[in-house]
Parts: C-alpha cells; structure tokens; sequence
C-alpha cells in the first residue's frame, strides 16, 4: 500500500504545474505509454526466455542456464548479441520497403497495446469505444509486413513465405473476427473495458457462455500469429525462415518482437473477451480498503491469465507437428468459419430463449440490460447449457459434414485427370 | 477401380471427435514439463537429462579407462615403475616407449648396476584404452584413471612424456 502511495502523490504534484486537463490528457497518457512500451518489451523478451525454457522442459533438457541464475539474464545477452550483429541488407532487395517492413511490423503489434485494458483505472491508456475493432483492425496490418518483407528480400524461400502468411491470414482473420461476436451478444459494447465491466456486472466469465468462441479464437489467434502448428510462412523444413530469411541483426530481432508482441495481443484479447480480463471474483471488494492496491491487484491477474494462455501457445507448439498447407486451409475454411457463423446462429437463439423466457410463467431470468445482459441464475444455467450443447451441435455437425470430404475430392480429382490412357504421341525430337 | 477403405468403428469415431490424441500428446508434453519442474528421476523419463558439464562433472562409469598415469610410491615419491617393458609388449597399438638406463648403486658393499626408468612415452592418439598395459604392470605403476579431458591444440600434444603421465597434465578446469 505503501509502494502505491507516490500515485496520488505524483498526481497532485503534476497538477501544480500544469491544468487539470492536460495532466489527464497528455502527462499521464504518456507516463502511461512510457511504462506500458517498456514493460512490453520486457514482457516479451522474457515470453523468449520462457518459450526456451518450457520447450527444454518438455523434452527433458534444461535450457539457457549458463548467463546469470538459471539463465534469467539471457534475453538481455541475445539483445546485445543482435543489436552488435551487422545489419545485412541483400544487393538485390528492395531497400526502402526491406527497411521499413519489420518497423510495420512491430507498429501494429504495439499500437494496439494503445487499447488492452491491463486494470481499472489508470492502469488503461485509452479506453476506445471501439476497442475491440480497433484490436483487430491494427492487427491485422502486420500481414502487410509479412508480406512486404517477403516481396522485398527478391528471395524466392521469403516470397514463398510471404504469400503463405498472406493466405492464411486473410482466411484465419475471418473466423477469428467472427468468433468474437458471440460474447458481444452478451456485453452489448465494443469497448474493451466495457466488456469485462459487463463481464464483472454479470459475475461471469464469458468463456462459459461461449466455449465454441473461446476455442475458435484461440485457434484462429494462433494461426493469425505464425505460431507452431500454424507456423508455414516460416516453416524451417521447406523455406530456411519464411519470410524474415534475409534479415538479420536488429531488423530481424524486430520480426521476432512483433511475433511475441502480437501474442501477448491476442492472449491479452482473450483474456479480455473471454476469461473477464481483469476481473475476478470478489477482488472488488479491495477497491473500498485502497483504491491503488485494487487496481495493482487487478493488473495482477489479468497479467496471469494473459500467461496461461501463453503457456498454452508454448503448450500446443511444443506438442504438435507442423499442418500441411491443404490442411490448414482444410481448418480455416471448413471448420473454423462454418463453425464461428453456427456459433452466431445459435448465441442468437439463446439470447433470444433467455428473453423470451424472462416473465414467462413467473420465471425470470434476466437481471438488468445497462450494462451488458446481466442474467439471473436460472438465466445462467440456461445459456451456459446452451453453450455447452452448441459446442457439440457445431462439431457434430461440421464432422458430418467433412467427413471424407477430402476423400470426396480426391477422387473427383482422379476422374478428371486421366493419368491412364494418355494417348501416345510421338516421342520429342531433339532440334538443334 | 474402387479402393476399399475399411469403415472406423463408433470408439474410433468417438475418439476422433473428442480428438483423444490430441489430449494423450498434450497430457505427455504436460507430465514432462511438470516432471522437470519437481525434478523426478531422469531415468525414469520425468526428469531432467541434461548435465551441466562444465559445471558439474560427470560420473564416469566404474570400468571407465581415460587419461595414463604413472603412479608414484606415495611415501619416497620415487617412481614404481621397474623399466620392465612389459607394458610396451602388451600394447596393441605399439604406442608405449620405455626408455631405461643403468646407474651404478652399491648393494652388500659391492657395486652393481641397476636398470632404472629414464624416459617414458605414451601416445595417447594411438591408444585405444584396453588398459592391457595396466594388466601387464607388475608394480601397478601405469594406470588408466577416470580422467577424460584429452584434447589439445597440436598433434604433438598427444605424446605425453614422463613429467606428463607422473604429474598429470595442465588443464583449465571451469567452474561456472
């Protein structure tokens, strides 16, 4: 309590020199940005750190040990290492945009930092109205970097890797906007404070309402990132490093940061839309003791919740093998965005059986309707039923579906292209 | 010509639907992480199998044969070896010189000569560590030891002399 007293005191400090109106406006937002960059990209180098870590662990070995206790200080070793690495850029390349490619890259995945709220109060820069459109909007500008780095390198491995990320995440985008429309049904605003407000008004997590959605994003989230199992544009085996196979030194460590930053982006949208960001039961009650410590607390544990499902990033990658291109076109196109416009369907249904029901025969379900659609128990039990058997409707259905679907398509595929009785023309002469 | 494919029975459905497999190879990974983070037995195959080499050394195992040593008599510091050439003889790889020479010593107060060890040579590039030459030594002199750093920077650094095999050789042992 103590250690978050200088707050209020820097607060009335500042407002000695300057009005009230720039302090709330220009000062604090930018002591705010100052500390959420930083933060940031401690934030992600560490995620490296862990990444090593928990990959080690996972296969029995014990990972960066040697600089500082266990390692701790290596990110910090692997930045001077590449900042005092030349900056190779190819004889062939497209200059400007190969040097302006990984600073898009890294723009996009920090600007919508801009908007993650990390608390109550003062811990969010911006609390946007259109939060959540923001989030995907600016995201989705990395692509561009993808593929501009691709074009630029006039290397045909990040050519290839260029046009792979272009594909999957313009397809992979589709499902994950759409998964996301689910859980607005319920908070009825964009704002991402907003959200969890709705979330904390309904004492709820969204998660339980929407598994399908929450299972969608997160597939989608990490196909948007590049992330293993997803990782083709930068697929090792097939194409060196994808799209960044001509960068090196500190452009390419860039390239790295924005992958990190856009995880922390999605996870930290995640944890927002689904797992009530900030949010957790009874905390509230901090805010009449100290009002600072509330806040802290809060900062806490949505910072805890954004690292368990980093951790199942790490998780996924480390345990699965790598999707075949069709594959993952397979999953993006017959299974994610089908699955995401049923989950819509029947969200509505639900919203609709649950207002429906409210007032009938003396039931009542639903709570108020000013911030978000606070529901009564009943309510509850009733979309959460709701949720869970959309879940199976969705797979059951999309299962039936494409079962064999590709099957189907291999042998169309058979009839058309007549690999026997090709007609026998005479064999080509050598001219010349 | 229609391929036969064999129709999955209701558990193997059941099983692709729940993606069983998915969670199986999620549930190794996880026992894995879990088992590095308390440290279970290595062998096991819970725990951590890395050793940190440098740091900590490595148990050799018990019948292990590395670097030669020339042993010593631990009270005159005088050396056991007796210039027998019986360990040269037993060597299959002829990588083992012993040069001796004669001194004249006064035994009952008459003079005699003594065949003593002057110079000898171990190549350890030749040698195969069959550790025949520790069988042969009738004074236990030679023996291979546990140590197995033998590396240097030259050819000729492998030819390791007497002040070599009785004193040991210099390396830098790291700690951190």
């Amino acid at each position: 309590m103590l250690l978050l007293a200088p707050i209020n005191f820097l607060d009335e400090f500042l407002l000695r020199f300057f009005s009230a109106q720039t302090v709330n406006f220009i000062v604090w937002p930018l002591i705010q940005i100052g500390l959420v960059v930083t933060l940031v990209a401690l934030w992600v180098a560490y995620a490296t750190y862990l990444e090593r870590k928990i990959s080690a662990f996972m296969q029995a070995r014990l990972g960066p040990m040697r600089v500082g206790l266990w390692g701790l200080l290596q990110p910090i070793a692997d930045g001077i290492k590449l900042l005092a690495k030349e900056d190779f850029i190819p004889d062939k390349a497209d200059r400007w945009i190969f040097f302006f490619a990984p600073y898009i890259a890294v723009a996009s995945s920090f600007i919508v930092f801009s908007v993650v709220p990390f608390g109550p109060d003062w811990a969010v820069i911006a609390d946007v109205n259109i939060g959540l459109l923001l989030v995907l909007a600016v995201s989705s500008v990395g692509v561009l970097a993808l593929i501009l780095a691709g074009w630029s390198s006039n290397s045909k491995y990040a050519l290839l890797g260029g046009l792979r990320s272009s594909a999957q995440m313009v397809s992979y985008e589709v499902s994950m906007g759409l998964s996301l429309i689910g859980a607005l049904m319920f908070a009825r605003t964009l704002s991402l404070s907003g959200i969890i407000g709705a979330q904390g008004s309904d004492t709820i997590w969204y998660v339980l309402y929407q598994p399908a959605g929450f299972i969608i994003f997160l597939i989608s989230g990490i196909a948007e990132n590049n992330r293993a199992p997803f990782d083709l544009p930068e697929a090792e085996s097939e194409l060196v490093a994808g799209f960044h196979t001509e960068y090196s030194g500190m452009r390419w460590s860039l390239f790295f940061m924005a992958e990190y930053a856009a995880m922390v982006v999605v996870s930290a949208v995640a944890a927002t839309v689904f797992l009530g960001g900030w949010y957790f039961p009874f905390v509230n009650r901090l805010d009449s003791i100290n009002h600072n410590l509330f806040v802290a607390v809060s900062l806490l544990i949505f910072l805890t919740k954004c690292a368990i499902i980093l951790y199942v990033y790490f998780w996924l990658r480390w345990t699965l093998p790598r999707f075949r291109y069709d594959q993952l076109m397979d999953i993006g196109w017959k299974w994610l965005i089908p699955s995401a416009l049923i989950n819509i369907v029947l969200t509505a249904i639900a919203v609709f059986v649950v207002q429906a029901l409210d007032g009938w025969k003396g039931m009542k379900t639903i709570e108020a309707m000013n911030m978000g659609l606070n529901l009564t128990a009943t309510g509850k039990a009733i979309m959460i039923a709701f949720g869970i058997v959309g879940l199976f409707i969705t797979g059951a259905l999309l299962s039936r579906i494409n079962w064999r679907s590709r099957d189907f398509n291999l042998r169309t595929q058979r009839r058309n292209i007549k690999l026997v009785n090709v007609p026998q023309g005479k064999p080509a002469v050598q001219t010349n | 010509m229609k391929v036969k494919t064999p129709t999955p029975t209701l558990l193997q459905k059941l099983k692709r639907f729940f993606m069983m497999d998915l969670v199986k190879g999620l549930g190794l990974t996880m026992k894995y992480n879990l088992g590095a983070l308390v440290d279970k037995d290595a062998v096991a195959g819970k725990g951590i199998y890395t050793e940190q080499y440098p740091k900590v050394r490595p148990d050799v195992a018990p019948r292990f044969h590395g670097a030669p040593r020339l042993n010593m008599d631990p009270e005159t510091h005088d050396t056991l070896c007796i210039a027998c050439n019986l360990c040269a003889i037993a060597c299959p790889e002829d990588c083992i010189d012993v040069i001796a020479m004669d001194v004249e010593i006064i035994v009952a107060g008459k003079p005699r000569r003594k065949k003593v060890l002057d110079e000898f040579i171990f190549d350890t590039s030749r040698c195969m560590f069959c550790a025949l030459c520790q069988e042969a030594c009738p004074t236990s002199c030679l023996e291979l030891t546990q140590d197995f750093e033998l590396a240097t920077y030259s050819r000729a650094g492998f030819v390791w002399n007497r002040e070599m095999l009785e004193q040991g050789r210099e390396t830098v042992k790291y700690t951190s």
